[in-house]
This record gives structure tokens, sequence and C-alpha cells, in this order.
């Protein structure tokens, strides 16, 4: 093992208490897509359902990395190759919805 | 060698190798993932009527479903590396057939998924909104099955008079196995939930 993970009793706790989590978030995603912003909102509304989910989305996946895939204990070195790629994943999505067509 | 230096591990990082090509590779398939949804993002704000409605004709309850089965999965994947290196063999290989088969159930739900929208005469070229829904959940379907190869090689060798104890390479499949996780996770709002008619 290359980093300094807590004993196995305290990470099968945090293994129990992330995927308890994701189950809850997923419920929690599919609640929040139901149709509970007045129309009066209009396009504002459309754009609070979109950033719901996928804030949700990005808690859930945060969680993957750092407890299930083990970034939270391993060397700080390897975060680079998650949060590099991430970030141009932002640039993209920004440019795409704010300076596209 | 002389300086002490294990060449299981790369120098700077203290990673073993193939862990470390592991990160590098998806890092590389953020970025082929990243591609998918920056088209669908930009064809999905400029053909949103289109896009909605035939998202509604989604089964979301099946994709929830496998949402279900592969959060399952991530989770006795996980338990599968941490009994492995425990030593704890008997429940490393119930955890990893576990994890086998959560796949196989994917695979059903996604099989069951597509072949009601043939039956519904929807195929890839139906439109585009149809030709990234089958796109992306086609690609990611091939990520699952190309993890199950390598998970089932390793369950057949644990049952063998060796065994299978390599805790670094289980882990390293275990990596892919999370990311696979990871792409549903987004696929499942951005595809089937997050339309205004929803």
């Amino acid at each position: 093992m290359s980093g300094h993970h807590p004993d196995s009793d305290a990470m099968f706790g945090s293994y129990i208490r992330v995927a308890s989590a994701l189950f809850g978030l997923t419920v929690l995603t599919v609640l929040a897509a139901l149709d509970w912003v007045p129309k009066s909102w209009g396009e504002a509304g459309n754009t609070l359902h979109i950033a719901i989910g996928l804030l949700i989305a990005v808690v859930k996946a945060f969680m993957v990395f750092y407890i299930f895939m083990h970034l939270k204990f391993d060397n700080k070195f390897i975060r680079a190759f998650v949060f590099v790629p991430i970030f141009l994943f932002f640039v993209l999505t920004f440019a795409l919805n704010v300076l596209g067509p | 060698m002389s300086s002490g230096l294990s060449l299981a591990h790369e120098p700077v990082s203290k990673v073993p190798h193939g862990k470390l090509a592991m990160w590098i590779f998806l890092a590389s398939e953020i970025m082929f993932f990243t591609g998918f949804f920056g088209a669908f993002i930009v064809l999905r704000n400029s053909n949103l009527e289109l896009f909605s409605h035939s998202a509604g004709e989604l089964n979301k309850w099946l994709a929830l479903l496998n949402t279900f089965i592969l959060i399952g999965s991530s989770l006795t994947m996980a338990l599968s590396i941490l009994n492995l290196e425990k030593g704890n063999t008997g429940k490393f290989k119930l955890f990893l057939g576990l994890t086998i088969l959560c796949g196989f159930g994917f695979l059903i739900v996604k099989t069951i998924e597509y072949s009601t929208k043939f039956g519904h005469h929807i195929f890839p070229w139906t439109n585009v909104f149809f030709s990234f829904y089958f796109l992306m959940t086609g690609f990611h379907a091939i990520h699952v099955i190309a993890g199950m190869i390598p998970m089932t090689f390793m369950f057949i060798k644990a049952f063998t008079k060796k065994g299978y104890n390599h805790p670094v390479k289980v882990e390293t499949l275990g990596l892919y196995w999370h990311f696979v996780d990871l792409v549903w996770i987004f696929l499942f709002p951005v595809l089937y939930l997050i339309f205004p008619s929803h």
C-alpha cells in the first residue's frame, strides 16, 4: 500500500457510511428532478434543476474519489491526475454554456 | 539496487507503478468522457425541446436501479480489497464474486432498456439525443465489460491451489471500477433527469 490508511475497521465504517450517503444522495437526485419548481420561474427553474442535479453528482463523485479510490489517504501527487482534467471539464462546461452559441 | 530504491514504486510519488499508470489512464478517461458531455451540453442547449421530449422516453426507474447496482458494486469492490489486505481470502472471494454479479446485473438491466427502445423503434439514428444516449451509455457498458474480464480472471485464480494474493493489482482494478461507477453518477442525471419537463 502506498498511503497511510486508517486501520481496516475504520475503513470498513467509512465504506459503509459513504455507500449509504451515495444511496441517499441518489434518491435525493431523483426527488430534486421532480416538478417542484413553479412554472412562473421559467428559465431560472430549469437552471436550478440542472444546478442541483449536477451539484449532488459532484458531491457523490468526490466521495467516491476520496474514500473508495483512497485519494484522501494516498500521496498528494496523485490528486493532480484528478484535479487537472476536472478543472478542464469545468472550463469546457463554462465555455460552452457562457461563451458558446 | 544499491540506492535501495524499490523498482516496484515510482520514485517521486512513491506509488506502485501499476497504480500510477491506472491514474494516468483514468485522467485520460475523464477527458474522453468530457468530450461527450461537452458536445451533449451544446446540442442540448440548442435543441432543448427535442432533448426534453426524447429524455421523457427513457425509463428513469431502470436507470435508478442501475445506479443502485453500481454503487453496491463499488462497495463490494472496496470490501473485497479490504479483506484481501487483511488476508481474509474467503470474504475477498465473496465480495469479488458479488461485484461480478452486480456487473452482470447492470448489463442485464441495460439490455432490457436497450431492447425496449429497439421495440419502440428507437435507434441511435432516430435523433441526435438518442445518438448521444446510445453512444454514452454504450461506451459506459463497454467499460463495465472491460472491468469484469480481469475481475473474473482474478476470481477464478482465487479458487486455484495457489490462490490470488496481489492486493495492489486488485486495488488498481478497483480504481478503474470505481471510475466506471463515477461516470454513471454523472450520466444518470445528465441523460435521464435534468430536463424541464421532468
